[in-house]
Parts: structure tokens; sequence; C-alpha cells
């Protein structure tokens, strides 16, 4: 009778918890197989790159819980890098001061990035565009502006300080001489270059912030509650006195507004303005985190706790591959498998599928 | 109220008219737009050219609309496609290689292709029927999947050294008329003068047949047989179609596997019409096919759209792309356009309900 009892139960915190164990599996796996994998160095390498998805995932998260989704987070993501990155080349070839040009050039890309996110919101909760058709549509013409911005080119000539910044350290240690915060130690030598070790990006400080404060947002405020409701069941939420419609339109910019953080960290990251392509598929990748999370797609369930393991699966994945030596496109066909697998794992495992209703 | 009621139905005959019929008027403003705007718009060649250019949209459109009827959808078909040109283009060179002449290679690749095609559509179609996958994320899953297993096989580069005459039928016509002197049945006259190329007509390209072909057996399906009532029995109501008998598991496979069909397909002319296949050939297409069908009526609740109303779509879609060309606009505004084209149709359908009569 015991083991019977206890059977099922393994089971069914197996089915609950499969995301967090596979992720624990994947760096055993790596650490055992790649050389260099588990290292600070390459889990801070790891985070740094997560950081696109991360944000990405959180938006896509709120609008999940909702039942909606957004299509349109990736080439957001690029018509704000574009915006962004226009800016700041022209302004600093009018003669301004790095400084200024980094301050206003990210200011005019997120006000940019909230326009995508305001329609969105408008076509969705207004007029009952379906959110799958309503962010299609904002996926051709976020990529048709990016492109025409940019000519298709990318955008080169920003302020030299904006790669360096975005690829800053919080901390620096060089091992056994200087430990400093933020700035390099003073005095490097050509060879101690090699020896410093930068603890924990700054970009991922930054979005590590966003993070904490979007699952105070949704777990712990009335906003993040009426997300939850809505996804749950509209028409209780429209009777208890939630203003849908309002509500609505804050999630699709809300979504907006996190895509357009990420590709204001990309541009920071790289040095570089540019486009989204087709086949870099990014909605993919923060839809496939979200869900591989245990979110579902009905709405109701989701959090963003789930979203980030889920990131972190699939990047820790993409680099370990890397360093196993394995061609970069087996990331897409796992990253559909391990899609694929969490929804039918869901499917499967009858106490989440109770939890949504 | 019955009589007002009926006052107000004929008098809005017209209209409704217009309304069901906003496709197809709307394309013919476009064309009418571009004729006046651009310049030699309007000529054999350009209508040609639109209707080799409608072609990708046309054939994902296809299988699309079969899902789309079924209240799925298939987000795969892009790079489906673009499995099915690498796998395509991969065993011309291959069988190219093995010693067979090109009459061989060519139709036993196109084969292999569709064999290997229909995969990704049968286990979309198994997730989505057997195994209760929302179609959504079966066919997301599959879209990362044919991406990554492509660009694999094509070892992240375009494949080249495709028969020669690959090209020859992706890029030849049915017939060539030089007027008062040549009628010339598929074969490209040889030794013309050159003043005579250029006045020669070339009419109809081989490429727009072969799709047609498709195309219109397919309409056949689903207008007139069992399969096609079924489609939209299950797209209506998935309960009522469960209890009327129909094995709807099996048929839902069935529907993938002809979106993976056309997918292929779209591969196969498109190597045919470059002489290359990759990997990327249809990452631009998926939205595309999914605006075709939506354009040409069809409801993502399931239930209604019909093969007219694709062609019309995918037509739109390809007019916009040649006239922006002719025009000399450059071609990702393409992308706007059909951004808010996609919308727009979605917004009619939303606010004039009535237009949309099959669904009810």
């Amino acid at each position: 009778m015991h083991s019977q009892a206890v059977g099922p139960k393994i089971l069914a915190f197996v089915g609950e918890k499969w995301a967090s164990i596979f992720l624990l599996i994947l760096v055993v796996v790596f650490s055992m197989v790649g050389k260099n994998f588990f290292a600070v160095k390459n889990f801070s390498n790891i985070l740094y790159f997560a950081t696109t998805y991360a944000l990405l995932a959180v938006g896509e998260t709120f609008v999940i819980v909702t039942g909606g989704i957004d299509l349109s987070v990736g080439f957001v993501m690029g018509f704000v890098g574009v915006t962004a990155s226009i800016v700041m080349r022209d302004m600093l070839a009018a003669g301004n001061s790095q400084t200024v040009c980094m301050i206003v050039g990210t200011l005019v890309g997120l006000a940019a990035g909230v326009l995508p996110g305001l329609i969105n919101g408008y076509l969705v909760a207004r007029l009952r565009v379906p959110p799958f058709i309503a962010t299609l549509g904002m996926y051709g013409v976020a990529n048709g502006l990016a492109l025409n911005l940019s000519q298709g080119f990318p955008i080169y000539f920003l302020p030299p300080r904006v790669q360096e910044i975005g690829n800053s350290f919080v901390a620096y240690l060089l091992p056994g001489r200087a430990f400093t915060f933020f700035e390099r130690p003073p005095n490097l030598q050509p060879g101690d270059l090699r020896n410093l070790i930068g603890i924990i990006p700054g970009t991922v400080l930054v979005v590590a912030v966003i993070l904490l404060l979007s699952m105070f947002l949704l777990k712990r405020t009335r906003f993040g509650q009426h997300t939850y409701a809505i996804g749950g069941s509209k028409d209780a939420a429209i009777r208890s006195g939630i203003n849908v419609p309002r509500h609505l339109m804050w999630i699709y910019v809300l979504s907006s507004v996190f895509a357009s953080f990420a590709g204001i960290i990309y541009v920071f990251r790289i040095g570089l303005g540019n486009f989204t392509t087709f086949s870099s598929s990014y909605e993919l990748f923060a839809i496939a985190g979200v869900v591989i999370g245990g979110a579902s797609l009905m709405g109701g369930r989701g959090t963003l706790g789930g979203a980030i393991i889920g990131v972190l699966i699939l990047n820790t994945l993409e680099n370990g591959l890397n360093i196993v030596g394995i061609p970069a496109f087996y990331r897409y066909i796992a990253t559909g498998l391990i899609l694929i697998a969490a929804v039918v794992i869901d499917q499967f495992t009858p106490e989440r599928r109770s939890a949504g209703a | 109220m019955p009589e007002t009621v009926l006052a107000a139905r004929r008098r809005s005959g017209t209209a409704l008219w217009m309304g069901r019929n906003w496709a197809l008027l709307f394309l013919v403003l476009e064309v009418a737009a571009f004729i006046l705007l651009g310049t030699n718009f309007y000529s054999l060649e350009n209508l040609q050219n639109i209707f080799v250019a409608c072609l990708p949209m046309l054939m994902l459109g296809m299988g699309q609309t079969f899902v789309i009827i079924t209240g799925g959808i298939d987000l795969s078909v892009g790079f489906v496609m673009g499995f099915g040109a690498v796998i395509c283009a991969k065993f011309m060179v291959i069988l190219q290689a093995a010693g067979l002449p090109p009459s061989a290679s060519i139709p036993l690749a196109a084969l292999i292709c569709i064999a290997i095609g229909v995969i990704p559509g049968l286990v979309n179609g198994t997730l989505v029927a057997r195994l209760k996958v929302p179609p959504f994320l079966a066919t997301f899953g599959m879209y990362g999947i044919a991406y990554g297993v492509s660009e694999l096989v094509s070892e992240n580069t375009p494949i080249s050294g495709l028969p020669a005459e690959a090209g020859l039928i992706g890029n030849e016509y049915i017939f060539y008329v030089i007027p008062r002197k040549l009628f010339s049945f598929l074969v490209r006259p040889e030794n013309a003068s050159p003043a005579d190329l250029r006045v020669m007509l070339s009419i109809i390209p081989t490429i727009v047949v072969i799709a047609f072909i498709f195309v219109i057996v397919f309409a056949f399906i689903l207008r007139r047989t069992r399969f096609g009532q079924h489609n939209y029995a299950i797209g209506g109501n998935v309960d009522a179609a469960v209890r009327s008998g129909i094995n709807v598991p099996r048929h839902l496979t069935w529907v993938y596997i002809i979106s993976a069909f056309f997918a292929s397909l779209s591969g196969i002319l498109y190597a045919l019409k470059y002489v290359t296949g990759r990997a990327d050939a249809g990452s631009a297409r998926m939205l595309d096919s999914v605006v075709a069908v939506v354009i040409g009526g069809a409801s993502l609740y399931g239930g209604t759209g019909n093969v007219k109303g694709t062609i019309i779509g995918a037509l739109i879609i390809a007019t916009l792309e040649t006239g922006m060309v002719n025009l000399g606009v450059p071609s990702h505004n393409r992308y706007i356009a059909i951004g808010l084209i996609l919308v727009i149709a979605v917004l009619i359908d939303q606010f004039f309900p009535e237009l949309v009569g099959k669904g009810e």
C-alpha cells in the first residue's frame, strides 16, 4: 500500500519539477563531457547571453498568463535597437558628448518601443483581434520598420563607451593583487589582462533587477492578481469588476517594453544596432522558455521563475553544445524537441493540469 | 420587425456583396493603382511575374487553408519549405553524381523530397491529433526542428551543383510565340535572330502550371469530397464531428501531412527556379501564408475558408511585392504593408460578422 502511494507522488513531483531537474542534468552532463564548462567564467557567459531571452520571456509570461501570445517581441527588439543606435550615431556625429548620446538614444528607443505594445494592446483589448493575428501583423510591421530605418545594414559608429559599458562587470578580481567594483583595477600591465576575472556582467545585474521587480509585480500586486484572474476566466474577471480591456492594454505594452529593454541591452552588448533576421527566431526561444517553465497557452498559469528556468535550459544547451563542439543548428532542433516534450509532459501530468483549472 | 429587417437586407444587397468580396475588389484596386502609378506594370510579362511571385504564398497557403479550416495553425510551413528545398537540391546533386541523367534525377529527387518532406507533417499531425498538443506549440516546435535539420543537411551554405536542366524547368514557359513566324510548345526556339527574340512572347511559366495542377486537385478535394466536408465539420464543431462518426485524429493527421506536402512542393519549385537549396528559403513565408488565408476570408476559429479566397490572398501579396519593385520602393516595406493588411482583414471580419456567413 505504502509504496503504491509513493510511486505516483514521485511521478507527480518529477512531472512538476522536471524543468529544474532537466536543467540540473544538463549542467552535470556538460560538466562531465565538456572541457571548461564548469567554470565561473563560463557560467557568467551563459547568464550574459541569457539576458536577451530572459527579458523577452518575462514580457511573454505576462501575455501568456492572460491567455494571449505576443509574436512580435523579436522584431520589436530589433526595431528598438535600430532606432536607439541611429539616434546615438547621429547625435555623436553632431558633436554631442558620449553620455548624452547614450542617454537620449536609450530613452528614444524605449519610447519608440512603447508604440508597438500600445497598438497590439488596442487591437487585442478594444478591437478584439485575436492576439495571434494582432501581434503577427506587428511582427511584419516592426520588421519592415527596422529594415527601413537601417536600410538592411548594421548601424556602426556608435559612441565607443556603449560597448565598454555593455561589457563591463560588477566586480573585477586580479588574483592576489586587486579587487575593484565597476571599474577595472588601475595600472594594469598587458600581461594582467589574461588573469583578470570579471565577476557578474553588468548587463546581468541590470536584468536581474528588472526580473525581481517584475516578479514582485506578477506575484505580489493587484496587477499580478488581475493578470492571473483574466487568464483563468475572462468572464469571471469582468464580473468581479476588473477593467479587462485596460489591463490587457498594459500587458501588451509591458511585453513591448521588455522587448525594448532587450533591444537596448543588445546594442550595449554588441556595440552596434542590428535588425532582427527571420531565422534568429527570438519569439520561438522566448515562448519555448515560458512554456518549458510550466505556463499554459490557455492562460491562467505560469510563473516568471519557471520562465527563467526555461530560458536557462535553452541557453545552457546552446553553450554546452558549443563547448562540446556540436554544430549550432542542433540548438534549433533541441529547442523544438524540448518545447514539444514540455507540452506532452504537461498533458500527462494530471496534477498540473488540474492546478490550472 | 421582419419587414424592416428584410428591407434592410435588400437595400444592403450590393454593400453585402462588396463586403463579402472585399478581397477581390482590393486586388482589382491594387492592380489598377499600380498600373496608373508604375511603368509597364500592365504587360503580359508582368502579369506572369505576379503569378510566379505568388507561388510560395499560394503553395504554403493551400496547406494552411486545410489546417486553418480545422481550427488549427501550422507555423512550421516556412521552414518545412526550406527543408524541402534543401532535400530536393541535395538529392539532385547526389543522384547526378551517381550518374543518372537529368531526366531521371530531377523527378526522382522531387519524389524523394515529397516522401521525406511529409514527415514533419506526420509528426505535427500525430502531436496535434493523438497527443493533444495545441497546434500552435506542436508546429512551433517543428519550426525549430525543421530549420535546424535543414541547416545541418545543407551545412549552412546554399547547395550548389544542381543539374542545369533544373533551372530550365524552373524558368521556362509552356508556349513561345514569335508573331507571324513561329509557335513553339515547351521548347525555347533555337537560332532565333536577336530581332525575333525581342518580339518573342513567352506564355505561361511552367512552374505556375505545375503548381496550379495541385491547387485545382486539392480545391476539388476540399469542395467536393467527403474529406473536404469532414474538414469543415471538424472546424465547425469538433464534438459534433466526433459524434457523427468522423475519425477526427486520423483526419487531422492527414491535414497536417497535406500542409507539409505543399510546403515541400514549394521547396521543390524554389529549387527548380533558383537552382539551389537554402534552409531559409521560406523563412519569411510563414507570415505570408497565414495572411493569404486570412485575407481570403478564413477564420482562425475554424470552419470557414476556401481555396478561391487563398488564391486571391496570395495574388494580393504578390501584386504588392511586384508593384513595389516596379515603383522602386525598397522591398522591405512589404512587411509593413502585409502586417497592416492582415490586421485590416481581421478587423473587417470582426466588425461585419454577417459577411462570414458560413461560420454560423
